[in-house]
């Protein structure tokens, strides 16, 4: 779970990040829905997490779909 | 003459329930604690009790002197249960009404489980529940992940039979109600999904 590090993505409705979720599931993009971080916002919402290694990956097939309104490092889990 | 109560070196819940305990016998006592989660807690038990509290500190010691007035009355329900907490799951979503959203809140629980400092002891899962934890279940990471930190996972035996998933369990362990039941008889506290 620790294995770092991550980047989330974020987008401007929980729709959007479920239209993202099946995108890369789809694709084969390894991904986790996950609670957006505290520190990152204080909504219920949901964001995307992935492998900064695979950022390029998953950012791509998105692109024209689903509008990721951001990304941010994770620094722990 | 403050009645002493010394909770040096034990451990949490012990400090509130030897507070609670003696706050019931007397007015005026006096708790010795070594741990500032303790303090606060024997605090936030006084003052949700509306009695007076004096706190001192002696170096890594705690003294916290609490009196109680006519106003302060003792509730029932600031005793921590003692046992462990159990997180029963009986369905594969959260909450009723929408599956897609339910589908992730569950995601999300789970995930957010895995990362919370005081961990369930033990998690049920029943009904369509089980599913969570059979192959191909997008959760498996989490439950392993709650498992590996000592959290016990019971998956209902008639469910996973019931659904054809005996075979399929992929995290935890097959249990029947006679196990459940008596996890759930002897819980602290049992947190419902």
């Amino acid at each position: 779970m620790s294995d770092g590090p991550y980047q989330v993505l974020l987008f401007e409705s929980v729709s959007a990040a479920l239209l993202a979720e099946k995108i890369l599931k789809k694709r084969g993009v390894p991904h986790k829905l996950i609670p957006i971080p505290r520190h990152l916002s204080s909504d219920c919402g949901v964001c995307i997490r992935i492998r900064e290694s695979a950022l390029q990956q998953a950012l791509e097939p998105l692109e024209g779909r689903v509008k990721v309104s951001a990304t941010h490092t994770l620094s722990q889990t | 003459m403050a009645r002493i109560i010394d909770a040096r070196g034990l451990a949490c819940p012990q400090p509130v329930i030897l507070t609670k305990k003696a706050l019931a016998e007397y007015s005026d006592i006096v708790v010795l604690v070594d741990d500032p989660v303790a303090l606060e807690n024997v605090k936030r038990l006084a003052a949700s009790e509306r009695c007076t509290i004096e706190e001192d500190r002696d170096g890594r010691e705690f003294r916290i002197r609490i009196t109680r007035g006519d106003s302060c009355t003792l509730a029932e329900s600031v005793i921590p249960h003692e046992g462990p907490v159990v997180v029963v799951i009986g369905s594969d979503t959260v909450g009723r009404g929408e599956e897609e959203l339910g589908t992730v809140l569950m995601k999300s629980f789970l995930h957010t489980l895995t990362e919370a400092s005081k961990k369930p002891e033990v998690m049920v899962f029943f009904n369509t529940g089980v599913k969570l934890t059979t192959q191909g279940s997008e959760v498996l990471e989490d439950l392993d992940a709650l498992s590996n930190t000592g959290v016990r996972i019971l998956v209902c035996g008639t469910c996973l039979n019931y659904f054809g998933l005996k075979d399929k369990i992929a995290s935890g362990t097959v249990s029947n109600m006679y196990d459940i039941v008596e996890t759930m008889l002897t819980a602290g506290r049992i947190i419902h999904i």
